[in-house]
Order: C-alpha cells, then structure tokens, then sequence
C-alpha cells in the first residue's frame, strides 16, 4: 500500500557490513502507540530483527509490553541475516528517545519525530512542501491535541478530522500517510466518550481494514 | 641542649684548672640538690597515685582482661554493633569491638567503638560509674584494641553524623581490654578510606595500594574493604544460587595438572615427584570431560593459575574462577542465554540486596552505577567491527580486539544500547583456540563469544568441539602435540554431547561491577608477578 521504493543505502547511509539497529527507548508508563504500528509496517517490507529489553532502571515491565513486538523471528540467531535492527528498550526515561549511528547523529527525542523517521523508511515524504507540512502539522495535532490535550481541545480536532475526511478517504493527499498512523493511534489512547462523527467513523474502518494497528490495540486492552 | 653543652665544654677549656674545679665542684652540688627535689617529687607522686588507686572505687570496672583462654564460659549474650538502634534505648547491653578512635576531654573520653563496618560512638565521664582513673584508662586504649564493653543505649538529640549507628550512643559503665593493639600502626584506617583526590586538596594522607597490601588485615579491616568483599561472597552465593536452579552440578576439578589447554607459554610448570606438572589454566578439560561422563550442566569455583609476566590493573597469577560447561540442544545460544541470565541474575541480586555495600564502596570511589539490558544485549563481531570502522579504528576481518579498541567498543556500545554488560558473539576462528567450534556458514568464524563489562573483557566462551575427528585435526593446525592431549582428545570418542561453556574471573566481575580500577582490590590477598605475601 506504500508506494516508491526506499533504498536502505539512501536513507541510512553506506552499508558496513552489519545490521543496522535502530535503537528506541521508551518509557514503560507510556507505551509508544505510533511506533509498535509503524514497526509492524516495516516488517511487512523488510527483514527486520526486532528484540525487546528491559533496562535496569526499571524493575519489572507488564509481559504484554515483553511481547509487543511480536513472535522471536525463527532466524533471529543470525543477525548478520536482517536489514534492520528494531530494539525496543524498556527504560527510565522522560521522553522517547532514539538512537541510530552514534558517530553522526544526536539521539532523537519523541515519538512524533521518531515515527516520522521510520516512516521514511516505508514511503518518501511527499516531494511537495505544501502536502509535507500538512502531514507534519497533522502529526503535532496528533500528539499534542489529540493525546495530551483537554477535552474541548479533543472535540475541536475531532470537527476538524470529519471535515477534512469529509472532502478524501485520507488525511493528507491520496494515499494513507503517516497523519493517518499518528491521528489514529493518538485518538485510540485518548478514548472518547461519545461516538465519533460520520466521516471519521468511516476512516476509522479504513484504517482497521488495513491491518496494521493490531499490536496497538493489543497494548490498550 | 646539646648546643649548650658544648658552648659549656668550650668555656671550661679555656678557664685555668684550678677556678675549674672550684665551678665544678658548685655544679656538682647544685646537681645533687636538684636530684634530691626530683627524687623527693617523684615519691610524693608515686605516693599519690597509690593513694589514688586506693581511692579508685571503680577499679573493678576496667582494666586489661585476663588473655581469653577458655577458662570459663561466660553466660553473657554479645549485642551486636549494627544492632544499636532507639528500640534498645536505656537497655544495659555487652558488647565486643575496636576501639576506632578514642579523644579525651577533661572528665570525659569518647570513643568510636567499631564492629565490621558498623561503627557506634561510646562515652566514659566521671561519675558515680566511672573514676577519674577509669577515665584515663580509657583515653588510653591504643587504637585498635579489642573491648569488651558494659553499656546503656542512650539515644542521642542530634545525629552522629560520623558514625553508622546515628541516633543512639552507649554510656559505658565497664570496659575490659580483651586484645591490646601495638601503639604504632603501619597505616590509619581513616586515611585508608579517603577517597583519592580529597586527601590532596586538605594535605591530608591517602595510602597508597602498595602500602595498603603489604599490610593486607589492617586494610581489610576499612569500611570500603568490608563491603567489597561481602559483595564478592554475594556474588559467588548468587552464582551459586541460580545454576543450582538451573539444575547445574558443582564439581571439584584438580589444579595439578599434566598438560596445559591452551598454550604452554602461559603455565606455571610445579616439579611433581620425578617429573613435572602444570597449575591449571582453566578447568576446562575437567568440565568438559565431566560432560562426556553425562553430568549435562556442570559449574566450578576454585583457582585458576596465569602464569602470564603482565603487571596491569587487570591481571592476576592467581584468581577464582567461577566456570561454567553446559550441553546443549541444538544451538550454542542455548549456553549464552544460560550464562547470561545467571550473570544478569547477580546484577539484580546485587543491586536489590547489597545496596548498603555498594554505596559504602561509592564513598570512596565514586562510580556511576551497573548498567544492563534483560534479556541481555548480543553484537556480532562484525557489527563491533563496523561500529569501530565508524568511529575511525582501521582493524583487518580477522583481526582480535586490542584492548584499547575493547575499551572503546564498549564506550560505543554503552553510547547506543546503555548498557556496562553485552556478549560480543561469532569471533574470528583464528584467534580462538583450538577447540573453539567453528561457524558453519562461514569457516573464518567461529561459534564463540566474549562478554564484557564496562568494556572490559570478564568472559571469554565457545562451542566446544565434541567430534574427536574434528579436533584431532584442528589441535594438528595449531601443531599441538597430540601425545600430550590424547587423554582429552579420546574423552570424545565415545558418544560426547555438543557442549560450550565459559569461565568469568571472580576478581574483575567484582571490580567492574564497582566501577574499581584496579583488580588487587578486589582480590583479598592478590597474587601478581611481583607479589606473593602477605
């Protein structure tokens, strides 16, 4: 459902001859929704290794959130076997943080930022600025409205959300992007007490019809 | 004095003889007179004091103890240091210790009586309790000695900051020297505990690891010492613990042995009878043979021998291994993950129980603390190689770890994952030894693996080959002497397990694991090439 082709080489940098580790550590108390979706996607396109660890600053971690990333892969023995590395460190921190090469990048810090830096590993960003920015302001909207923000703030995004879901099937442009991810995700912690608008109901069913928020939801249950 | 005396001998030269003798003879009598007032003082003295200990109605309430020698057993319960708390307030307790320190003040004498690393401060003052003399004694009492003290717990308004037990203090009312220290000691605990760098900025002593070794007990006796090595015991409980859960074996292996396993450069050669012997290496051969007899998980703590010339931080001639040799199903990760949950079960056990010695260690030298991941963090070499490439190091495929690019390594690591433990997996077969199990997907590799803690090498571990055939040829490609190996070699013809193992050093788990820099300190008596006593 992602179109364009993502070179691993382009976006990550030349190949060394070893796995290539994304390294994300999250904080128990706030399970990283967007980011456990977005993992899903990219072992739908690469061979990723994915591996759960518990730091020592913190003492003991719900088993769902041990399992979160799914079944051991049956190769995970060979590492060298992958393209990407997916290591989810539950750890003691105040806010989300990603480490990839330590010699060339600052660690990355929140999931919204995260999620957009895995997400260009699925789907290049849209090549117009105009539609970029969109998705990059529904992503804020997501996460600062939608998942920390009060009641009223809620119900303006959700107008906002049916209005627009009222002139396309997706959030910004097309295609499902990664607005559609983090709006989802973020509307699915929040929980709502009423239903939601027509509009959005029906990109709600969209988005389950995709298949890819299964380990999100496993995590709220 | 001296000046004077001879200013004095260089006046009576030049006077003529007989005015000489005449001073002379003056000096003498003024001599005698002063004698006389000196001997007459000295008795009026002597006289008091015994008036004194006449007086001294407390004289039964101290004094130096006959030397215990099991003469009577006393019906009289010990209240340990630690012990001393509010709860016992105004209870009249016994107890035994040092006397830490001691300072007298007019009527009164404090003293900081200690026991391990619990130290409680005690008072003696004059009173319907206590004589002047009694007093005296007691601000007498070299450093060191042993006590047995009669006292009530008293708790106190402000906090003793100095001491261990802070909200209480003991009034003693007997005091019995049960082991009297020499007055000189070779160094002072308070300067062996000063953490380094402090000592420099006040000008006051610190002392150095030589001294501190060469009077190894005294040193022992340090706060920090104390917590070191009741958490190397937890660290050997801990180990214990969790194979015996795993369902491992102890077993004893033999330190004599006749041939060495890996390599002969690094043995101490013992003469043995008409012929000679080696210190064991590793017990290696013994753990591995103990699989082929079907003890399927076996461990071993005892000493192991390096006979290798390198006086570093790290290296001792003598040290405790703690070993580990397992079979396995299908995969050597069966044994890593084996080994690596037993030393992640002594992280936790340490961070959750020896809290208190840690932080007593950290007084002195300060460190951040252990880090680790669960389940634990396993690299490939190669990715440590590409990690290192990244940062700059030219290193060829096949190349082993320097220490500095160890070091470095786990700096990188320890960056990425946050992590002081990981396992560097899949090492270059050649620079393995022989018995090290190659990689089937690629002959340069080997099934081997090192763990690490704060980037330094604590394990070192393989598949071991189980196929007679298969290492018979390789012990052939490191030209090792078949004759002197056949023992081993013929333990595997018989139907032999697949296996791997490891060994950890005792010392540096414990040094790295308290961020020390040096692994004599950690070792209660260490062995180096240039140390063999105490």
């Amino acid at each position: 459902s992602f179109r364009g082709e993502a070179d691993l080489d382009t976006l990550l940098g030349k190949d060394l001859g070893a796995l290539r580790d994304i390294v994300i550590n999250a904080n128990p108390a706030r399970p990283p929704l967007t980011l456990l979706v977005l993992h899903k996607m990219l072992c739908q396109r690469y061979r990723v290794l994915s591996t759960v660890h518990v730091h020592s600053s913190v003492s003991s971690v719900p088993p769902q959130l041990l399992s979160c990333l799914g079944p051991r892969h049956p190769d995970s023995y060979a590492r060298h076997l992958f393209q990407l590395g997916f290591t989810l460190i539950w750890k003691d921190v105040p806010k989300l943080q990603m480490k990839f090469s330590v010699q060339n990048m600052c660690p990355v810090e929140g999931e919204a930022s995260v999620a957009r830096f895995l997400f260009k590993l699925l789907a290049p960003y849209p090549s117009d600025a105009a539609a970029a920015t969109l998705v990059d302001s529904w992503v804020d909207t997501a996460f600062h409205q939608l998942a920390e923000g009060g009641a009223k703030e809620r119900a303006a995004v959700m107008r906002a959300l049916n209005l627009t879901l009222g002139r396309g099937p997706w959030l910004a442009g097309r295609d499902v992007s990664l607005a559609d991810v983090a709006c989802y995700c973020c509307l699915l912690l929040a929980g709502s007490a009423s239903p939601a608008p027509a509009n959005v109901q029906r990109w709600l069913e969209s988005c389950e019809n995709l298949g890819h928020f299964g380990p999100a939801k496993v995590l709220l249950q | 004095m001296i000046k004077e005396g001879v200013q004095g001998a260089a006046a009576v030269a030049e006077e003529d003889p007989q005015a000489q003798s005449k001073k002379a003879q003056k000096k003498q009598q003024k001599e005698a007179e002063k004698a006389a007032k000196k001997a007459e003082k000295q008795a009026k003295l002597a006289g008091d004091q015994k008036t004194e200990e006449e007086d001294d109605f407390a004289k039964d309430r101290y004094g130096v103890a006959a030397m215990v020698q099991s003469q009577e057993k006393m019906d009289r319960s010990l209240v340990l240091v630690k012990d001393l708390s509010p709860a016992r307030a105004d209870e009249l307790i016994w107890l035994r210790a040092r006397v830490h320190t001691s300072r007298a003040k007019g009527k009164q004498c404090f003293l900081v009586l200690r026991q391990q690393q619990f130290n409680v401060q005690a008072l003696v003052a004059v009173g319907d309790r206590a004589s002047k003399q009694m007093v005296k004694f007691a601000a007498n009492i070299s450093k060191e000695s042993i006590v047995d003290v009669e006292a009530s717990v008293r708790k106190v308004d402000q906090k003793i900051e100095s001491c261990s037990q802070q909200d209480v203090e003991l009034h003693i009312e007997r005091i019995f020297v049960i082991s009297q220290a020499e007055a000189r000691l070779p160094l002072q605990l308070e300067d062996a505990v000063r953490p380094e760098g402090e000592g420099d900025e006040e000008g006051r002593a610190t002392v150095n690891q030589d001294t501190r070794l060469d009077n190894r007990v005294i040193d022992l006796r340090t706060t920090t010492s104390q917590a070191i090595f009741r958490l190397q015991s937890g660290v050997c409980q801990l180990f214990r613990d969790t194979l015996n859960k795993k369902g491992f074996v102890e077993i004893q292996t033999p330190k004599i042995i006749s041939a060495a396993s890996e390599g002969g450069a690094n043995v101490f050669t013992v003469s043995y009878f008409k012929t000679s012997a080696y210190l064991a290496q590793s017990p290696q051969l013994y753990k591995q043979m103990c699989i082929c007899a079907d003890f399927d998980k076996v461990f071993c703590v005892g000493p192991v021998f390096r006979a290798e010339d390198s006086n570093t931080h790290r290296h001792l001639t003598e040290f405790v291994g703690l070993d580990i040799e397992m079979a396995f199903n299908y995969h050597y990760h069966e044994v890593i993950d084996s080994i690596t949950d037993t030393m992640v079960q002594i992280f936790k056990g340490l961070r959750d129980n020896f809290q208190t010695e840690i932080q007593t260690v950290n007084k002195q030298f300060p460190s951040e603390p252990f880090k680790f991941l669960e389940p634990t963090l396993r690299l490939e070499y190669k990715e440590g190689l590409a990690m290192l490439r990244e940062a700059g190091v030219e290193m060829g495929d096949e190349e082993d770890l320097s220490t500095p690019n160890e070091k470095l390594l786990g700096r990188l690591v320890k960056e990425k994952y946050d992590t002081d433990f990981y396992v560097l997996d899949k090492y270059p077969l050649a620079v393995r030894p022989f018995y090290t199990m190659p990689d089937p997907n690629d002959p340069k590799n080997s099934n081997s693996y090192d763990m690490f803690m704060r980037g330094e090498e604590i394990l070192s571990g393989a598949q071991r080959i189980h196929d007679a055939q298969l290492l018979t040829e390789r012990a052939m490609y490191h030209q090792i002497d078949l004759e002197k190996i056949k023992a081993y070699i013929d333990s595997f013809r018989f139907g032999a397990p697949p296996h791997g193992g490891g060994g950890i050093g005792l010392e540096r788990v414990c040094m790295l694991y308290l961020g020390l820099h040096n692994v004599r300190q950690t070792s209660m008596f260490p062995r180096d090439p240039k140390r063999l006593t105490p």
